[in-house]
């Protein structure tokens, strides 16, 4: 007991002096103003990508290679989770919560994919982009996990649908940056690869950004309702009692 | 101001980094790990704030904030998300395996 509270105490003592040597440490700009890349790209999105989100030009044009190693990251994370938890078998769910829950959750549903998908298509013109839109589809499904009951949504949405909806997303985004390499373009080359783009602003704009972003929104969506599912099926108790009176 | 934003950022930091080295429960360990992640996220996206600028979208007007530390963290939330389902799924692994998830107690090879 003793040796624990000293280890408490000569951890607090090492965050502290590491919190109060990063504050003596933080140099802040007077006049703080946009240098480097982060100029070049301020100044020359319209011309070179033709999106108006910046955010998802550099992360899908610019920078779009080092995005494609992300999504590669989820990737190998759902293999890994799955595989760890492929033995077992769902024999039954949890029961989910009461009726007025799960009506309340069928009526906001429709209202939710909509949201997602507008997220998802009009990334390269608001803030969004199909890494926030993907987040808010796997919230669908984790909500039906949660108010009906995992055997349910594996039911509706089988976990191969999810599956293969990851993977066709992953082989959109490799397609893609091949199509640039066909063209003579260099890999995920956008504009200069003969993909079109409409007036700044409009839905059409941006070449393949509004592309990669449908690809990503399907890799993380899918990816990560995939995690969910893999990881509550095998905490669910299967010998739980009779389902409560409701 | 902005000295608030880096200071909440340090802060929580350091509170993730004390759950990580002082608790001995594994769940606790990774709790510790995500909220240093947020840290390092709050700090990032804080680094590029310009007084007076506007959000980097394309009709500007005035100026636009940094937009480079906005791209990093947007991937690095999604990263942050699968590396702490995948710990939690190495503990749950070893759950089954030990029976117990202190750090303390898992000695030896079993089964």
């Amino acid at each position: 007991m003793r040796a624990q509270v000293f280890h408490r105490w000569i951890g607090a003592a090492l965050c502290l002096s590491l919190g109060w040597w990063m504050w003596r440490g933080l140099i802040v700009s007077a006049d703080p103003s946009l240098f480097g890349p982060a100029a070049y790209y301020v100044a020359n999105t319209a011309s070179d990508t033709g999106a108006s989100n910046i955010v998802a030009a550099i992360l899908f044009d610019y920078r779009g290679f080092d995005t494609f190693g992300e999504a590669t990251v989820i990737y190998t994370t759902v293999c890994g989770v799955a595989m760890l938890f492929a033995k077992r078998r769902l024999r039954r769910s949890s029961w989910g919560l009461s009726p007025i829950v799960k009506r309340g959750m069928g009526m906001m549903v429709p209202f939710i994919l909509v949201y997602a998908s507008s997220i998802v298509i009009m990334g390269h013109i608001t803030p969004g982009g199909g890494f926030q839109g993907g987040a808010v589809f796997a919230t669908v499904t984790v909500l039906f996990c949660v108010i009906y009951g995992s055997k349910f949504e594996a039911s509706r949405i089988s976990p191969k649908v999810k599956e293969v909806i990851e993977s066709s997303g992953a082989l959109l985004f490799a397609a893609v940056g091949l199509w640039g390499l066909a063209e003579g373009a260099g890999f995920l080359a956008n504009l200069d690869a003969g993909f079109s783009s409409g007036p700044i602003g409009s839905l059409f704009s941006g070449g393949a950004i509004p592309l990669l972003n449908i690809a990503v929104g399907m890799k993380v969506g899918a990816g990560l309702s995939t995690l969910f599912y893999s990881m509550i099926k095998i905490l669910e108790d299967p010998a739980e009692g009779p389902p409560p009176e409701v | 101001m902005i000295h608030v934003s880096y200071g909440c950022a340090i802060a929580i930091f350091c509170i993730g980094l004390y759950t990580l080295i002082t608790k001995r429960n594994l769940f606790k360990t990774v709790i510790g790990l995500s909220i240093m992640e947020g840290g390092v996220l709050l700090f990032m996206v804080a680094s590029g704030f310009i007084p007076e600028a506007g959000p980097p979208l394309l009709p500007m007007v005035g100026g636009s904030v940094n937009p480079l530390p906005h791209t990093f963290p947007l991937t690095a939330i999604v990263i942050g998300a699968s590396d702490v389902a995948l710990a939690l799924a190495y503990i749950i692994k070893i759950h089954r395996h030990y029976g117990t998830v202190d750090v303390d107690k898992i000695r030896g090879l079993r089964g």
